[in-house]
């Protein structure tokens, strides 16, 4: 799993490239959340666009940092997920949890809906 | 192309390692186009296989690279079906399979059954020298993939 990262109107986009499935990508993925909270970098947007697939400890891992994120008065939301991804997300419910956008500015505009 | 009325089986066997998992994925997303399944079949079957060697390599193996996750494919009367072994103990799966899944939102875990569950057409477990889990998955009306 390669993460790039970069910011659009304050908010955070993840552009994740490969598969999500645990092992060092949480340690990893933990590491880089901690970082952006602490540097008070908490409207973060993963963009799972070049994510082929996610198993149930890649699911963990996002949980995981979503609710570090929203602990710390943030949010973390998701786009582009393929039709495959959507649908583990929708079996798992995690549909009702994490905010999914089809495009990045849908995306970004959410955090300044929440915030009014 | 196969003769999808033929009896068809395949066996991998691939280290205790996650990276290992692509390779899984494309052999029965491979084997499933040529016999025919349809494109949303053959997602569903690669992510509850996907899952499946995923727990025999974290929670079965617990990553040894002594150890070996064995994966058998096999077709016949319009069923798929992948058997993934494991080196490992095993667990309490007649428990397991009892309990409808419905994990806390937030939970970091307890989705795994779940995901194999709902992709496939049928889930089972049975320990034999280590977990067999054994996924079925049945060739639909639907269009096949291109």
């Amino acid at each position: 799993m390669k993460i790039t990262q970069r910011e659009v109107q304050g908010a955070v986009i993840l552009d994740l490239n490969g598969k999500l499935t645990g092992g060092p990508d949480a340690d990893m993925f933990r590491k880089l959340f901690e970082g952006l909270i602490a540097e008070g970098k908490k409207q973060i947007v993963v963009n799972l666009e070049k994510v082929s697939w996610i198993n149930s400890t890649g699911l963990g891992i996002l949980i995981h940092n979503y609710s570090s994120v929203r602990s710390a008065g943030g949010d973390l939301v998701v786009m582009r997920a393929s039709e495959r991804i959507e649908s583990i997300l929708y079996v798992t419910k995690l549909n009702l949890l994490f905010k999914s956008f089809e495009n990045e500015e849908d995306a970004v505009r959410s955090f300044t809906q929440v915030s009014r | 192309m196969v003769k999808t009325n033929q009896v068809e089986h395949m066996t991998l066997t691939i280290p205790s390692d996650l990276k290992y998992l692509g390779a899984v994925d494309a052999a029965v997303q491979d084997l499933a186009r040529e016999l025919l399944f349809s494109q949303d079949a053959i997602n569903d079957l690669g992510t509850a296989l996907i899952e499946a060697c995923s727990n025999a390599i974290e929670h079965g193996n617990k990553f040894s690279p002594q150890k070996r996750v064995t994966v058998s494919l096999r077709f016949h009367e319009g069923t798929l079906t992948a058997s993934v072994k494991d080196e490992g103990a095993g667990f309490d799966f007649e428990k397991a399979l009892r309990e409808e899944p419905d994990p806390d939102p937030t939970s970091e875990r307890g989705r795994g059954i779940l995901i194999m569950r709902a992709f496939t057409d049928g889930l089972d477990f049975r320990y034999e020298g280590g977990l067999v889990c054994e996924l079925t998955k049945l060739r639909d009306g639907s269009a096949p993939a291109d």
